[in-house]
């Protein structure tokens, strides 16, 4: 199959989205607010105080503000789909056609992701409004090394969590009651990836493993090189251990898929 | 009386439910300890490296947190199902509703739903530890104030609700402003009202008034009540007052809703 085909997959994906109107000022909306948020948060937490883990307030502003960005990019979570799929029986069809299923999920995810990055586009000049109002703004990256250490640790972080997304729907081969589970998964990762709170606020004695983990790939580490918490020879250790991550997951999910695909094959759908 | 035999078979439904579906009870009950567990931990880790926030410590924010669990997990219990409204309306299912011979809102909020009260006991296990964390000092005006925190607070959270829902009456996809009102609710709620500027606080406590839920009452029970961030200890009562009112305009609005609903025949 060309690739072409997958290409057109992602671009259908990305008008689909662009019907759903009302969904976008939803996104914007929620970006927004909780921006203002975690403002008047680390606002009032950094009051008189100084940096803390190397991370000042300006820090703690732009970290929060793109942290909710990155969480409307991963929260697209296109797998979800084959949940759907499965627990309707469309996947026997799915799986006649002469397409790989997880590379058509993951060109949908794209597409989707696509369209979520437009939006983010108005979402953060809102931000930045509402920022100016409180005399607050978002930095800048440190310099342009920063800034493309910064592009590639999101999409490494991307599929990070689109390999993690791809395993959670697979496992729905297995068992149809995912959803809770899901949500549960969900709500670790955020928590774990750093994504609302920098790892390096973890205690001690967790911090290096958490900083370590597969979760903080997928956002901890954009985040923080965006903040310029890592220096170059750091740096590329970031990025490896993201691709690493990325591998490991990729390996994982399609394993995963075949042994569910196969299951599905012999019991004849 | 047909409401209180209703009511009673509603919740018989419901345990009954409960008793067949363990599994997917037990699944769910862990469910909302991850989901408050990660609430608690978010907030525990953003203030470990800061002793306080505007006078509070991470005791008291999480002491802030279980009063308004106490609260929301009683509206789910028992008012849960106002939120399926707008399905019912654009399913044309509550064309059956209006047919019966009951209160239109009492059927509503006796619908088949996930009316189980594990939320409820969780938020009880939750508040426990909270309030010795904070060393909550315990007379009877305590345990009035709380109660009357908890079911004037459970009533504002369903008055907002109501209020919201009615709206499918005339407008169907209204899913922004749902959002932004359970932003308020769930995210705003979390930390003690004075970080946000004049618009929030004003909106928090005069239009969605959900600071009745749990800021007003805690600031009154740790005796915030003096110094910048202090408030007069008499607005901590003022929930079921709150509640009330908010309830009664929302009932008064819902009312309206049935009317045009009846009167275009839609």
């Amino acid at each position: 199959m060309a690739a072409g085909a997958y290409v057109e997959f992602a671009k259908r994906a990305f008008s689909r989205e662009a019907t759903y109107r009302e969904e976008v000022f939803t996104h914007i909306g929620s970006v927004a607010l909780r921006v203002y948020l975690f403002f008047a948060l680390w606002s009032s937490l950094y009051a008189g105080s100084g940096a803390k883990e190397g991370f000042t307030l300006q820090d703690m502003i732009t970290y929060a503000t793109l942290g909710l960005v990155l969480g409307q990019l991963y929260g697209v979570n296109g797998a979800y789909v084959i949940r759907e799929k499965i627990r309707e029986g469309n996947i026997a069809i799915d799986l006649m056609r002469p397409i790989s299923v997880p590379l058509y999920v993951f060109a949908d995810t794209v597409g989707q992701t696509a369209f979520a990055l437009l939006q983010m586009v108005p979402a953060l000049l809102l931000a930045i409004g509402l920022l100016a109002l409180n005399h607050a703004h978002i930095s800048l990256p440190a310099s342009p090394l920063d800034a493309a250490a910064f592009v590639t640790s999101v999409v490494l972080g991307f599929a990070v969590n689109f390999f993690l997304d791809l395993m959670m729907a697979t496992i729905t081969f297995w068992t149809m009651e995912i959803f809770g589970f899901q949500l549960m998964v969900q709500f670790i990762t955020t928590l774990l990836s750093g994504q609302i709170i920098p790892l390096q606020f973890f205690p001690e004695s967790v911090r290096q493993f958490a900083l370590n983990s597969p979760f903080a790939a997928i956002a901890s580490a954009p985040l923080s090189i965006y903040v310029g918490k890592y220096h170059s020879p750091e740096l590329l250790g970031v990025l490896g251990l993201q691709a690493l991550w990325a591998v490991i997951f990729a390996v994982g999910a399609l394993l995963l898929w075949q042994v569910g695909e196969r299951r599905v094959v012999v019991q004849g759908g | 009386m047909p409401y209180v035999r209703t009511y009673g078979a509603f919740w018989r439904l419901n345990f009954l439910t409960l008793a067949e579906y363990r599994a997917n009870f037990f699944v769910w009950l862990v469910f909302t300890i991850v989901l408050h567990g990660s609430a608690l931990t978010t907030i525990w880790l953003a203030m470990r490296e800061f002793p306080i926030m505007n006078g509070w410590t991470w005791q008291q924010v999480a002491f802030l947190y279980s009063l308004y669990m106490l609260a929301h997990s009683l509206n789910n219990a028992l008012f849960f199902t106002v939120g399926d409204v707008p399905w019912h309306i654009r399913d044309g299912t509550f064309d059956r509703i209006m047919v019966r011979p009951l209160n239109p809102l009492f059927q509503v909020l006796s619908q088949p739903g996930q009316n189980w009260p594990d939320d409820l006991a969780l938020a009880i296990v939750v508040f426990s530890v909270a309030q010795a964390l904070v060393h909550l000092v315990w007379t009877p005006a305590t345990l009035f104030l709380l109660l009357g925190a908890m079911a004037g607070g459970a009533l504002i959270d369903f008055a907002v609700q109501l209020a919201v829902a009615t709206i499918a009456f005339w407008v169907i996809r209204l899913d922004t402003l749902r959002w932004v009102v359970m932003s308020l609710e769930t995210d705003f709620t979390r930390y003690p009202l004075s970080i946000y500027n004049k618009l929030v606080r004003f909106t928090l406590s005069f239009v969605f008034p959900f600071a009745f839920m749990n800021y007003f009452p805690a600031s009154t029970l740790l005796q915030k009540t003096a110094g910048a961030y202090g408030i007069n200890p008499v607005l901590g009562w003022l929930t079921p007052i709150v509640g009330a009112v908010w309830f009664a305009g929302a009932y008064l609005f819902w009312r309206r809703g049935l009317n045009h609903y009846q009167g275009t025949g839609s």
